[in-house]
């Protein structure tokens, strides 16, 4: 059987691939346990878990294949108090500078210190040690706000078409 | 994520700019500026990048004042050589696309081609860049990584190519464009280049992206009457025959309409401030030793966002933290004044300070 934190782990896998439906929600045995998951615009996924109220941030799959190897990654400092729309750090790669901007409202909790010395984990798509943070959200209901899977597919395909 | 503003001030003079109607289009595919002016240069090729049609390819020609361009996320203090830019009375500019550092003078001359994303292909810019020295005579080649180089040697460096192929709604304009930035040396000040470049901090270890140094050399030294116009002209006929373009070359100075948007005028007022300028350096940790006569000192300050977040003390008999370094501005300490009645400990913690002040803005 799953533990939760494989299940975690294995739903925002499947975040990071836009083309595969994500499954949710999620129920676990013994309590119930919604593991969400929601694009912005801007290309970042957050899968948040009702259980303990902490959304995991990433770059979408999409987003790290437009970008190419990434070189540089910088986070928020633990503690952090950020605002949905705050820029919370910087990704650099061989092809471009860019911010990244927090998907939802919260207090960083965690960051990805591997990133520091391995920033071309973002760059892997199938591995889950390519989150940036974990944020305990302080407005749920934000999650709501952002972009389905399928919502955000379309958006991904309006920009690489039109 | 995805857009090459980064703090809040900015983001929303960006993002006013972004959603206001596109009042000024371009006129031409062939921009070349008069100003030497980097503020101005490098603001006018960001307004190009983001207003221009992303789907018709663009060509930008100009070169700059003596001045130092550190990349996006790149260490000021690591890059540049402070004291040597300081004798030489030259700034350093943080700009807002990825990359190393680079030097820039009246001698060498910036180019940036502008395309949309689906015809991006860093190699098609490098053959066209070697074709228009070609087409003077002068024998260069890409080699493997695509460098354009003559016998070997880099005559181009390549700043970055910056693509913004994904970002949010709000930079629709850009998102589809993308570009390619080098620089070319022609009669460039190698000297000084080297002076400004030369980093003296080896126990600074730093986050961020560091630059690839390559040997480089001039192209006078294959032909010897080569200028600035020469070479704008030999691009801007390659760039003609290569896109099919018969515009005219639209000249852009500091009058210009250009100029006078708010996107440029705002730009150029950034560039210049503390926030983006050392706001913007990534962590950083810098160990310093010093014998003074009171015995050996090591330093060990840890940096982030420009901001001394630690700075600890050793000497040989004690260790402790310098609780007035934190949140000051790394390089910018302030003189520490003589107070009435110091004791020795008050005297050693003021020659550590005013060490530690002077070494930091080397």
């Amino acid at each position: 059987m799953f533990t939760g934190r494989l299940c975690r782990a294995a739903a925002l896998s499947r975040a990071r691939i836009s083309s595969r439906p994500v499954a949710l929600p999620f129920v676990r045995s013994a309590y119930r346990s919604i593991v969400t998951t929601r694009y912005t615009t801007d290309h970042e996924s957050v899968v948040f878990d009702t259980e303990t109220g902490v959304g995991t941030i990433s770059i979408t799959d999409y987003a790290q294949s437009s970008l190419g190897d990434v070189v540089f990654v910088e986070l928020p400092n633990v503690g952090t108090t950020v605002n949905q729309g705050d820029q919370i750090g910087a990704i650099e790669s061989v092809k471009a500078a860019s911010d990244i901007y927090a998907p939802v409202s919260g207090i960083v909790e965690e960051i990805n210190k591997e990133l520091d010395d391995k920033p071309g984990l973002l760059n892997k798509v199938d591995d889950e040690k390519g989150w940036l943070c974990k944020v305990k959200l302080s407005n749920p209901s934000e999650v709501e706000g952002l972009l389905t899977a399928d919502a955000y597919k379309a958006h991904c395909e309006s920009e690489g078409s039109s | 994520m995805l857009a090459s503003w980064r703090h809040t001030t900015s983001k929303q003079l960006f993002r006013r700019t972004a959603c206001s109607p596109r009042y000024l289009a371009t006129t031409s595919q062939i921009y070349v500026s008069k100003s030497h002016d980097p503020y101005f240069n490098l603001s006018v090729e960001d307004w190009l990048f983001r207003h221009a049609d992303p789907e018709i390819p663009l060509l930008f020609l100009y070169r700059d004042t003596p001045c130092v361009v550190i990349g996006r996320n790149q260490n000021p203090w690591k890059e540049v050589n402070h004291t040597a830019l300081r004798q030489a009375a030259i700034p350093f500019i943080r700009r807002r696309s990825g990359g190393g550092t680079v030097y820039h003078d009246l001698g060498n001359t910036n180019y940036s081609i502008h395309t949309s994303r689906l015809s991006f292909d860093r190699l098609t810019t490098g053959h066209l860049i070697r074709d228009a020295l070609k087409s003077v005579d002068i024998p260069a080649y890409l080699n493997e990584r695509n460098d354009i180089c003559v016998d070997n040697f880099k005559i181009f460096v390549l700043t970055d190519c910056l693509a913004l192929h994904v970002s949010g709604s709000a930079y629709k304009i850009v998102n589809k464009r993308s570009y390619h930035h080098g620089t070319m040396l022609i009669d460039s000040d190698l000297d000084s280049l080297r002076g400004v470049l030369r980093n003296t901090k080896d126990t600074m270890t730093t986050k961020g992206v560091a630059s690839v140094r390559s040997p480089v050399r001039n192209l006078i030294e294959w032909k010897r009457s080569f200028s600035h116009d020469e070479f704008c002209k030999a691009v801007i006929e390659a760039f003609r025959e290569h896109y099919q373009c018969h515009d005219r070359v639209e000249y852009v100075e500091e009058r210009s309409s250009i100029a006078h948007t708010s996107y440029v005028q705002n730009g150029m007022t950034e560039l210049r401030t503390w926030d983006w300028l050392y706001g913007q350096t990534p962590e950083f940790t810098h160990i310093l030793q010093h014998s003074f006569d009171f015995g050996p000192v090591e330093a060990t300050i840890h940096s982030r966002h420009g901001l001394i977040l630690s700075c600890t003390l050793k000497t040989r008999d004690s260790s402790w933290e310098e609780d007035g370094m934190r949140d000051q501005r790394y390089a910018f300490l302030p003189p520490i004044r003589d107070i009435d009645g110091a004791d020795d400990w008050d005297r050693q913690r003021r020659d550590i300070w005013e060490w530690l002040r002077v070494e930091m803005d080397r």
